[in-house]
């Protein structure tokens, strides 16, 4: 996807995340965050210029929804664009430090998803916590990125 | 997972899509995607289909054998989890126009499990 629509649902994803109530609207709080920051990873992957910032959608690892010959969407093989989550499918090319250090912090949420979210194991309170610090330590590194003198992004 | 487990995360992700607003499509397509998939575990443990300890996750990550066979305990059931599902690439992972129009559909989707599961178990 474009860098702009990258952005456009960070900011909305963090506007929802905060009307949220933290424990008691936890899957849902927990699924905005893992979506910012996957669309924060996916546009600077973008911006580093490791993955393809173009307007196709993935369904599974390789395969993408892109304009058919009559505009509808049909599934297709791509080269890598969007991830679906941090290391699916794991991105070959050697990356900037601060990208690596965006994806690791992701997988400190990514860690919690199956057991919290489709499990048996409760959130608490900390494991909230881990992954509020570990997303602001992404989208800070993001802000970082985008903003960087003489590579800052435009639209 | 157990069926009233299932349940509660369910009704509980339901609670927490009503707080979303007309600039949150995504989130409600997802939380319709992981609600959904509560009620059909919910319904396919109290039904004896599956047990506490085999639960639906992605309906496109089944085999074909299990889609044929939850779909022999409610097709209509396995059709609306596979339908929010498909919604997913275009409105949330995508910016295709029409998001909040195909959030509509994926809450309606997740009123229809909701109500299989109320009118068989409740």
């Amino acid at each position: 996807m474009n860098i702009a629509s990258h952005l456009d649902k960070i900011d909305r994803f963090e506007k929802l995340r905060a009307r949220l109530d933290t424990m008691g609207d936890f899957e849902l709080w927990f699924w905005a965050a893992m979506n910012a920051g996957t669309n924060a990873v996916n546009a600077a992957l973008h911006h580093a210029g490791a993955t393809v910032a173009d307007d196709v959608f993935p369904t599974q690892p390789g395969v993408y929804l892109v304009p058919g010959k009559d505009g509808a969407l049909e599934p297709a093989f791509r080269a890598p664009g969007d991830v679906l989550h941090v290391g699916r499918p794991k991105i070959e090319s050697k990356l900037p430090t601060d990208v690596t250090e965006m994806m690791l912090a992701m997988e400190v949420i990514e860690h919690h998803r199956d057991p919290c979210i489709r499990g048996e194991r409760d959130a608490t309170p900390e494991i909230a916590a881990e992954c509020a610090q570990a997303l602001a330590k992404v989208l800070a590194l993001f802000s970082q990125r985008m903003s960087t003198p003489g590579k800052a992004w435009k639209p | 997972m157990e069926a009233l487990d299932h349940r509660q995360r369910a009704e509980r992700i339901e609670r927490s899509i009503a707080k979303c607003g007309d600039a949150d499509h995504e989130m409600k397509i997802e939380g319709a995607m992981l609600a959904g998939t509560h009620w059909v575990n919910f319904i396919l443990h109290r039904m004896g289909v599956t047990g506490a300890n085999l639960d639906v996750m992605h309906s496109y990550m089944l085999t074909v054998n299990e889609l044929r066979k939850y779909s022999v305990a409610d097709a209509e059931m396995m059709a609306a989890i596979a339908e929010i599902e498909d919604i997913r690439p275009a409105h949330v992972r995508g910016n295709v126009p029409g998001g909040p129009s195909a959030a509509d559909r994926a809450l309606l989707l997740l009123a229809t499990l909701r109500g299989k599961a109320q009118k068989l178990f409740d």
